[in-house]
């Protein structure tokens, strides 16, 4: 997963930014303005935005609003340091997903932000099934026909991407836009190697092969 | 709440009423009195000329008279008899009434009218002379004589009718001043009603709603206008106070919980996963680092909360006459780290000293502030000059000059308001709160004087403190 901080507080955003890469194993970019926070959310996609109000050049809330105004789904988690009724309404009326209060605890943006990211792909549980497949976002474990599978950092991230997506046909662009931050074009070789170290660890003692390759197209997960 | 709108008019149309039904009643009675009395007085000068026409001259030629007194008329009033007396001039007494009293006095003008009671009963009395002798018979030869009469009827029954006539008409006064009342009362209310209906979209105003809705029945009335008209002032005002305030605590809020969640979240992301010692050592360093600059911004809102204190008269202080050209130096040694460290010069010109009752304190923040600001916006290198004047004891005003970019057009109305800041992104770099010159604002205004800012885009700011010319009390 890729996500957004939109935050001209340099050590705020670098310590959320820490947490997510930490504990969530998210590809984080980090924007200090208004201006730039919206020309990365409008130039890449990203699986959530967390987005401060109080921001020099753009206002959050012009962001927020132009955001949504390009048509972007883009769960977007607001922080604020407001959190009186009227402002709360503006921001939900405005577009935004949801919204946390400053000072906040960073388990709550955590989990906040994983299931923004997991609402925002159709998928209500934080545990996900693919067929005989278990993938649990919480713990971040995996197991497949109640056997567990230890999977390296890498590995999880992606296959909780095509989790989230399942049946669909995920290319490798895709893949590598929401697993690294602005730097992805280096990695482009990368996904094969983990691809392939997922197929052997899952099928490992299964018969029908979880991930599919569509040459020329992708990667699709199907139970 | 002892008096009220209604219970004077009412007590108004009441002793109107009153003095009318009062006046009424006294003419009434006079008139009815008056009347009365002459329509006795036509009757009994009748009576009296029909007592008059029992005398008759004796059939012989002495010219004596007699009084037949068969066809006497019947008394005015029937329960009181009438008294009356005949005398002839040279007969003497004629007749006279059966109940004559004894040692009546009899006034001797002709043709009078008077009042007397006797024996408990109030009388009329008129006297009537001289009156010829109807009974005369032609061709007889003596010297007719003429009669004097007296006649008196009692006003028992006149009276009792002029208190009948003078009560029914303060019955009928007062029935009349109650249908006034009840009106009145009725009238007022309805009058008042608009006023009633004032005070209850008043009661609706609130925090939450400012708007003052007026009914069609209430602004239509003139005399509400000039109430309505302060209310709708008052409540602008109000809340336009009120959203400052509201803006400051949001803002101040803002700038609190800021540094309050870097601290919260560097302290969780050091202590989500074991760190190295010089992890801990830069986070807990950063954390100090944060920790300072709230202690900072609460120090600053604190000291703006007092200077509107004590503009508002809330604190009492002691104060001294002291120079403010002393006060401007100390200021400028404050911020001398400041400015070497922005290799910047600073010019204090003055034309001698001006004494002010102040605390110096006071004067070396509000410099400070001013200073601060004209160094942080001036390019590296630059200077400000600082000018004290005072002309011949007049005021003091103090010029504080920067060379920087100055401000734009549309900043320069705000750069006083509290937490105001132009450009986010360069006062956090420059490392401001948006509080300096607020504060120095309050301040100025506590000792009674203004501050202005003038700038020209590109070339630099310019702001003005102007002092009265004493200091505080």
């Amino acid at each position: 997963m890729r996500v957004l901080i939109i935050e001209d507080e340099p050590r705020l955003a670098e310590n959320v930014a820490r947490t997510l890469r930490e504990t969530a194993g998210y590809a984080v970019d980090v924007a200090a303005d208004g201006q730039e926070g919206l020309f990365l959310a409008e130039s890449n996609t990203y699986d959530a935005v967390l987005l401060d109000l109080m921001l020099p050049k753009l206002d959050g809330m012009q962001v927020l609003k132009r955001i949504r105004e390009s048509g972007q789904h883009t769960p977007v988690l607001v922080l604020t340091a407001r959190d009186d009724k009227e402002s709360v309404v503006a921001l939900l009326n405005a577009g935004a997903d949801d919204y946390l209060t400053k000072p906040f605890d960073l388990g709550e943006l955590l989990a906040r932000t994983k299931a923004l990211i997991r609402r925002g792909k159709g998928q209500p549980s934080p545990v996900l099934t693919i067929g005989d497949l278990q993938l649990n976002t919480v713990d971040r474990s995996v197991q497949r026909a109640g056997r567990p599978i230890t999977l390296t950092a890498m590995e999880y991230r992606v296959l909780e991407y095509l989790a989230h997506r399942p049946r669909a046909v995920v290319s490798k662009t895709e893949l590598l836009e929401h697993l690294y931050d602005y730097n992805w074009e280096k990695f482009s070789n990368v996904i094969e190697v983990y691809i392939s170290g997922l197929r052997r660890k899952l099928d490992q003692d299964s018969e029908q092969p979880l991930i599919r390759t569509l040459r020329g197209q992708g990667y699709v997960l199907q139970g | 709440m002892r008096d009220s709108i209604q219970r004077r008019l009412i007590a108004t149309v009441v002793l109107f009423q009153s003095l009318l039904t009062v006046s009424l009643v006294l003419v009434g009675v006079s008139d009815t009195f008056w009347r009365l009395l002459s329509t006795l007085d036509t009757s009994m000068q009748a009576h009296a000329m029909s007592v008059a026409a029992l005398v008759r001259y004796t059939e012989d030629a002495t010219g004596n008279v007699y009084f037949d007194d068969t066809l006497l008329p019947s008394s005015i009033d029937p329960n009181h008899p009438d008294l009356f007396a005949v005398w002839a001039d040279r007969s003497g007494l004629v007749a006279r009434s059966d109940n004559w009293p004894q040692g009546l006095e009899i006034p001797s003008v002709p043709n009078h009218h008077w009042n007397f009671e006797w024996n408990g009963v109030p009388y009329h009395a008129l006297r009537v002379s001289p009156v010829p002798i109807l009974d005369r018979e032609e061709g007889k030869a003596f010297r007719p004589q003429t009669l004097r009469i007296f006649y008196a009827a009692p006003t028992i029954r006149l009276r009792t009718q002029v208190r009948r006539a003078g009560a029914f008409i303060a019955l009928a006064g007062m029935l009349l001043l109650a249908v006034t009342v009840l009106l009145a009362l009725r009238g007022i209310r309805r009058g008042l009603r608009p006023l009633q209906n004032l005070a209850q979209e008043a009661a609706r105003v609130s925090a939450q709603n400012w708007e003052l809705r007026l009914p069609e029945e209430v602004s239509q009335i003139k005399e509400l206008r000039p109430v309505t008209q302060s209310m709708k002032q008052m409540l602008e005002r109000l809340q336009r106070s009120f959203e400052q305030q509201r803006q400051f605590l949001g803002n101040a809020a803002h700038e609190l919980k800021t540094p309050v969640a870097v601290m919260k979240s560097t302290l969780q992301s050091l202590v989500q996963r074991p760190r190295t010692a010089d992890e801990y050592r830069t986070g807990i360093q950063q954390s100090l680092e944060d920790l300072e600059r709230l202690e900072q911004l609460l120090q600053w809102m604190l000291r703006l909360a007092r200077a509107e204190q004590w503009a508002h008269g809330a604190l009492r202080r002691d104060l001294e006459v002291i120079d403010i050209n002393a006060t401007c130096e100390e200021a400028i040694d404050r911020i001398r780290n400041l400015a070497q460290s922005r290799n910047t010069t600073i010019h204090l010109s003055t034309n001698g000293p001006v004494p002010f009752r102040a605390d110096p304190e006071d004067l070396q923040l509000v410099w400070a502030n001013l200073l601060e600001n004209a160094v942080r916006y001036s390019p590296e290198g630059g200077s400000v000059e600082v000018a004290v004047t005072r002309n011949d004891g007049g005021p003091p005003c103090i010029v504080f000059q920067d060379h920087g970019q100055g401000i734009p057009p549309h900043d320069l109305h705000h750069v006083f308001e509290r937490f105001y800041r132009g450009d986010r992104s360069r006062t956090r770099a420059t490392g401001g709160f948006g509080l300096g010159l607020a504060i120095a604002k309050a301040l100025v205004e506590a000792y009674g004087g203004t501050i202005s800012a003038e700038s020209e885009p590109g070339r630099g700011t310019r702001m003005t403190v102007q002092l009265p010319s004493t200091g505080r009390n």
